[in-house]
């Protein structure tokens, strides 16, 4: 782990808790339950990734739907068109003026880990989430935040750790951090629509909105 | 049966030396189903090269597996699974599903993908290219694939490497849905399997299967179904049918036989002591044939048990001739000129096979001679001893008088028999249809709905073609990989044109030393390099100095001296390349395989255009059987002449040779008319059955004719052909039913010869008492 992502992962921690370490930490089971939504959802988004490769962040939006039974559609309408269709192991990526591609779900150990975290959470389900991830909630009912660790050691390997950030029965953020210094950062609802500009955006800055400081 | 000490003691080590026999040809026999022992050597480029491939070839060996239902995930998952189990595995060369895993690439050839990928040929690695590149790994990162992407990207931003994997695959791009080849629909997995063993090795493609199976098991949780088809995996079927068949009829004949043995001498002994010889003459064929050439042909085993079928008839001469008053000493003696004729004249025709030059023929001729001499041996001078004096004499049968009678009464003009074999040899002559039949495939058809789902799953993975190849000749590897090379344009416009749906050659693997220096001699020095790679981060998300491994990647590819065919084996990656590019150190054949071959004339310009050989493999093999069957008739034509030679010696008198002869050659030519009115093309193994016919005419005349004037000895005689001849058209008469082509043409010959074997030699070898 890098020194960056470790004070990533600080800060992350610490914002979390430092300021109500005296307030009771919120009850993880009651907040995932009432994040379920009935499938089919979908929500906008904004996602922004992060990689060491990268002078500054991709930065794309579109629609994020549940399908239900762990089916997700991820449909990228700005800058470039591009639908991802998640069904059971496989992935199928289609974009305009290129031929369709489709792996397989165990090639990108990341995106299971995503996906199983995400649709657990829309299904507020949470010991299927405990299934696969150490819990820990904190903050209050209205800036919560729930930080996610895979358990198994293959997953561990891929994936560090998923942060949600919301507000009620809201989720705000989902912040995926992957072993190497990148990651991503999706912001939902309201806070997807509001423009936002690569050369000014970084991580720490995201987070921190996230976290609705 | 005698029980007396000395019978029994001789029975015991008659039995014992059918054992040992029987244990030496199992420890020095190796049966093999190398079509090649049994071929004639090659003429015609094309037949070495059939030779030389015949079902090793790399079109032959291919396995075309589908997986069917459940859904695409699962179905993908037991692909996966398959290809994970059997990579690696001795039985299979290769084994592919579509899957290109980075990974999987040998990290040795790795700094070489500059120099194997096609993306030097028409770009360079300047600021255009690489603008484009990056832009659309970009959106490759951002999207949920960039997440296996990423690590890769410092090191391959224009994926050379998945441009090499992908040109390695060794078919045409099916459909590819969660990274495996599915079928069109969608609903069928594929995977592409090519065995090590040889399409014709049936034991070795079994084994293959066999591990295709366990590995379904293994790896299958629902009901996933597996068809494996191709070749290989026809001729294990073919075989376990044919096998099959032939057992529960070889059963129903055995079962028929020892009834009629039962009811002809009623008693079990005498059966016994009828099967010993026969089973003695095969294992001591056995025995000779693995102690001089030490492997067999299984084509040979076949004829050669067809062939000693003869030698069921000397054991029952012995018995049937059996009297109260003599010994059975004497009358195997009595008998044994005769016998002896009859065991001589065919082993000595059988010589003539030893010269054809075939080693199938020569096994077949070793194999039958000991045999048949064992068989003949062992009736004189074995069996008597274990004999008892006859309860009952057939010469006493009232019966038997009856018969004998009434059929020499039949009228039977002079004219009569050389009538017939003129009608016969005019309907041979005149008939329609070809007399013989070269495509030896068609004796054992594959189901015509198996091939036809064969057609189709290689239809949908762009497999290569059985039966078209281009063979390009040079002097070594390099003048070989650039001559093949040259043709690519060519054949791309054939695809485009839709003559062929695409094509394979050693080239696409390793390139010509002069293609790599090529793309080397186009990939930039590092300042030029540096320089693209800034224009092109600059107008893209990416960090400048994010690919300097691929800077350096390119930087080491230019100092590279090509890849060599050798270290493209020490990775492991050689026997693909082998297989397309053959022949020894200074004359290579390089070959081109092709797919869905539509336009063949398009194909033969293509060749006589740029000095490439289109290869027809089934007409070289149609060659090669005729070829084949012309040394084998002029191995029968030898052997017919030593025939007469030895029955002439024998015999000497012309009129008495006459006599002998003339029933197997009318009933030769009964045969052949028959078949072809029958609507029947004559094959290798019609013509084997049509040997055995006239060594049982021979034996038929040649007992007839000993058998004299001697009432009671007409009797005991026409006891013991009728015997023959009814076992010997139970058998094959069964088989003359089977749905098999290949064991019809064994039993109908036979079955038709037995019974114009038996009336010919009876009324051409007795001359018409005067009444």
């Amino acid at each position: 782990m890098s020194a960056r992502n470790a004070t990533l992962v600080a800060i992350v921690t610490i914002a979390a808790w430092v300021p109500r370490a005296l307030a009771a930490a919120p009850d993880a089971g009651a907040l995932i339950a009432g994040l379920a939504r009935p499938a089919p959802a979908s929500v906008t988004f904004t996602e922004v990734r992060f990689s060491s490769l990268l002078r500054e962040p991709l930065i794309v939006s579109g629609e994020l739907g549940y399908l239900g039974a762990g089916g997700l559609e991820r449909r990228v309408t700005a800058p470039y068109r591009e639908t991802t269709v998640i069904r059971g192991d496989a992935v199928r990526i289609e974009r305009d003026g290129e031929a369709p591609r489709s792996f397989a779900l165990k090639r990108a150990p990341e995106l299971k880990s995503f996906l199983s975290a995400f649709t657990a959470l829309l299904a507020g389900d949470a010991a299927a989430l405990a299934r696969d991830f150490t819990v820990t909630a904190s903050g209050e009912q209205d800036r919560w935040s729930l930080e996610l660790t895979p358990n198994e050691e293959h997953a561990r390997r891929r994936l560090r750790a998923i942060v949600i950030n919301g507000s009620g029965a809201e989720p705000r953020c989902l912040a995926t951090f992957d072993v190497r210094e990148g990651g991503s950062v999706l912001l939902f609802g309201v806070g997807a629509t509001e423009p936002l500009v690569a050369a000014d955006v970084s991580l720490d800055g995201l987070l921190a909105r996230c976290r609705a400081e | 049966m005698k029980r007396t000490p000395a019978a029994l003691l001789l029975l015991a080590v008659w039995i014992a030396a059918i054992v040992a026999a029987a244990v030496f040809a199992q420890r020095h026999l190796a049966v093999s189903s190398d079509l090649r022992l049994f071929l004639p050597s090659a003429t015609t480029p094309e037949q070495r090269l059939l030779l030389e491939g015949l079902g090793e070839g790399p079109a032959a060996r291919i396995l075309v597996v589908a997986l069917e239902g459940a859904t695409p995930e699962e179905l993908a998952d037991v692909s996966r699974a398959l290809v994970a189990e059997l990579r690696g595995d001795g039985a299979f060369l290769f084994i592919a599903n579509g899957e290109v895993a980075l990974d999987d690439f040998p990290d040795a050839l790795l700094p070489y993908r500059f120099l194997l990928s096609t993306t030097l040929d028409s770009r360079r690695f300047d600021a255009d290219f690489l603008t484009e590149s990056l832009a659309a790994r970009a959106r490759d990162l951002a999207s949920p694939a960039g997440l296996f992407l990423e690590p890769w990207l410092p090191r391959d931003p224009t994926l050379e490497l998945a441009n090499v994997l992908q040109r390695w695959q060794p078919t045409q791009e099916p459909r590819r849905e969660l990274d495996v080849w599915f079928d069109r629909a969608g609903q069928r997995a594929l995977l592409i399997a090519e065995t090590r063993a040889a399409a014709f090795d049936p034991d070795g493609q079994r084994a293959a299967l066999a591990k295709l199976d366990a590995a379904l098991a293994a790896a299958n949780a629902g009901g996933v179904r597996m068809t494996v088809s191709g070749a290989g995996a026809f001729s294990v079927l073919m075989e376990a049918r044919t096998r099959a068949e032939a057992q529960r009829l070889g059963l129903v004949a055995t079962l028929g036989m020892l009834v009629l043995l039962l009811v002809a001498y009623r008693g079990v002994g005498s059966v016994v002591l009828s099967a010993l010889p026969l089973v003695s003459a095969g294992l001591a064929g056995l025995a000779a044939v693995a102690a001089l050439f030490g492997s067999v042909h299984g084509v040979t085993l076949a004829f050669g048990f067809t062939l000693i079928g003869v030698a069921q008839d000397y054991p029952l001469h012995v018995l049937s001739h059996r009297r109260a008053d003599r010994a059975p000493r004497d009358v195997a003696r009595a008998l044994w000129p005769t016998l002896a004729t009859g065991v001589a004249s065919t082993c000595i025709a059988y010589l003539a096979f030893l010269f054809s030059g075939v080693t199938g023929l020569q096994q077949l001729a070793c194999f039958t001679i000991a045999g048949l001499a064992v068989a003949g041996l062992a009736s004189r001078f074995v069996l008597p001893v274990l004999m008892d004096r006859a309860q009952r004499d057939f010469g006493d049968s009232a019966a038997l008088a009856l018969v004998w009678n009434t059929i020499l009464r039949l009228p039977r003009p002079a004219w009569a028999a050389p009538a017939l074999a003129i009608v016969c040899a005019a309907g041979i002559a005149l008939a329609p249809r070809p007399l013989w039949e070269n495509n030896l495939a068609g004796l054992t058809p594959v189901p015509a709905d198996l091939l036809a789902v064969d057609q189709e799953l290689r239809a949908e993975l762009g497999t290569a073609d059985l039966r078209y190849m281009l063979a390009v000749d040079a002097p070594d590897d390099e003048a070989a990989l650039a001559r093949v090379e040259s043709l690519d344009p060519k054949l791309q416009q054939l695809v485009e044109r839709g003559a062929i749906a695409g094509f394979d050659h050693a080239a696409r693997y390793v390139p010509s030393a002069a293609t790599q220096r090529a793309r080397q001699s186009s990939l930039p020095d590092s300042a030029s390099l540096l320089t693209a790679l800034e224009a092109a981060s600059a107008a893209t998300p990416f960090r400048a100095g994010a690919f300097q491994p691929f800077v350096e990647d390119v930087e080491r590819a230019r100092m590279l001296e090509p890849l060599t065919l050798e270290q493209v084996r020490a990775a492991g990656l050689g026997e693909r390349v082998d297989m397309l590019l053959r022949g020894q150190a200074g004359s290579r054949t390089a070959l081109v395989t092709l797919s869905g071959v539509r336009d063949v004339e398009a194909l033969s310009e293509l060749a006589a255009s740029s000095g490439a050989t289109l290869l027809d493999l089934r007409q070289a093999s149609e060659s090669l059987v005729a070829q084949q069957r012309t040394r084998m008739l002029w191995s029968l034509a030898g052997a017919a002449v030593l025939l007469v030679a030895v029955v002439a010696f024998a015999l000497r008198s012309r009129a008495r040779v006459l006599r002998v002869l003339a029933p197997m050659a009318v009933t030769t030519l009964v045969v052949v008319a028959a078949l072809q009115a029958a609507g029947i093309s004559l094959t290798l193994f019609h013509l084997i059955a049509l040997i055995l016919v006239a060594g049982l005419g021979l034996d038929y005349a040649l007992f007839f004719e000993h058998a004299a004037d001697d009432a009671k000895e007409q009797r005991r005689t026409l006891h013991a052909v009728l015997v023959c001849s009814l076992s010997t058209l139970l058998v094959f008469a069964l088989l003359a039913t089977s749905s098999l082509p290949v064991l019809r043409a064994i039993g109908l010959p036979v079955a038709i010869g037995v019974c114009s074997n038996f009336f010919l030699a009876l009324l051409l070898t007795r001359v018409r008492p005067q009444l």
